[in-house]
């Protein structure tokens, strides 16, 4: 099966079409748990790289630091998840010839790759090499800014 | 000169067509008035679960505040100027969508809350900061700007989804 007709697939299932015939209120109800998992998820993600290259919570321990904001990034991305395919699955086949929402995919699949390699040794390191921890900070701050970026021109390409 | 006329003559400016007329600027602005929002409410929300006492327990609330000052400064720069711009674009449209005034009103709330924070306890954060109770007063300042940014972030949300319903 190609993706496109997966795509369709997915928009014709039962629960896609529950989740269509729901109030506009869901919809909007949707949108706002989404930019809460960004919001919660970027901060967390912002204040540990930020530490990183030694800015912000500059006296701060980095794997302190990192063990702390870690809760906010498991709940934004479990928000982001679960009100993204809230919002996906009703209008699957719209996103599917889209750029931005493959190239928002594209970018996610590359910041979790980060996110579980270099992200994670240099964070639970008391004193990472600094160039290796600002290459990881960069990285990690370029990625999941594009991801939420490539997510706000979706809506400009449908 | 009423509001809706004076962002009508923003629309109809020379500027105003160019950005809204921009393939690339529009979309630009509106990714980067989104990201603004990870440094500017996403850090002020920081601050708040300190004082509120949430969040870095075990990292001195002056620390926080200071050392996290101008990135929630240069973010909200981001924001502002983004958002002036869109206005600048589109003033007129968003200014029809009533959430976008409420929107306003409560962004000044949150910098008059800010205000009296800095003048009530901005100066003496060195003394209540290592004390295990921080002052009610602060505590409140902490929870009246979690809720008043939380509630700014729904409707600016709101303003591009209620105006593709509107459309």
């Amino acid at each position: 099966m190609s993706t496109e007709s997966l795509f369709n697939e997915l928009q014709r299932s039962s629960l896609s079409q529950s989740i269509s015939q729901l109030d506009a209120i869901a919809g909007a109800l949707a949108q706002l748990f989404h930019i809460a998992g960004f919001l919660l998820i970027l901060t967390a993600i912002l204040l540990v790289n930020l530490r990183l290259i030694g800015l912000g919570l500059s006296k701060q321990p980095i794997p302190k630091l990192a063990k702390a904001a870690k809760p906010l990034v498991i709940y934004g991305f479990l928000l982001l998840l679960l009100s993204g395919l809230f919002i996906f699955l009703p209008s699957a086949s719209l996103y599917y010839p889209n750029p931005a929402f493959w190239l928002k995919f594209i970018l996610l699949g590359l910041a979790l790759v980060i996110q579980f390699t270099l992200y994670r040794k240099v964070t639970s390191l008391e004193s990472p090499n600094r160039i290796l921890a600002s290459i990881t900070a960069v990285l990690s701050l370029t990625l999941w800014f594009g991801v939420a970026f490539a997510g706000r021109a979706i809506g400009f390409l449908n | 000169m009423s509001v809706v006329s004076f962002l009508q003559e923003l629309h109809d400016s020379a500027f105003g067509t160019a950005l809204r007329e921009s393939l690339y600027m529009f979309p630009l602005l509106e990714g980067v008035h989104l990201i603004g929002l990870a440094l500017s409410v996403g850090l002020i929300i920081v601050t708040d679960l300190r004082l509120i006492g949430w969040f870095l327990k075990e990292v001195p609330v002056a620390d926080v505040l200071k050392q996290l000052r101008p990135w929630v400064l240069s973010g909200f720069l981001i924001t502002f100027v983004t958002g002036v711009l869109l206005l600048w674009a589109e003033g007129p449209r968003i200014w029809e969508i009533p959430v976008f005034p409420l929107k306003l009103v409560l962004i000044v709330l949150a910098g008059l809350n800010a205000l009296w924070f800095e003048y009530k306890y901005g100066r003496t954060i060195h003394v209540w900061g290592v004390q295990p109770q921080f002052p009610k007063g602060a505590k409140l300042a902490g929870w009246v700007s979690l809720t008043s940014w939380t509630a700014v972030v729904i409707c600016g949300r709101l303003i591009p989804y209620l105006e593709a319903t509107q459309h």
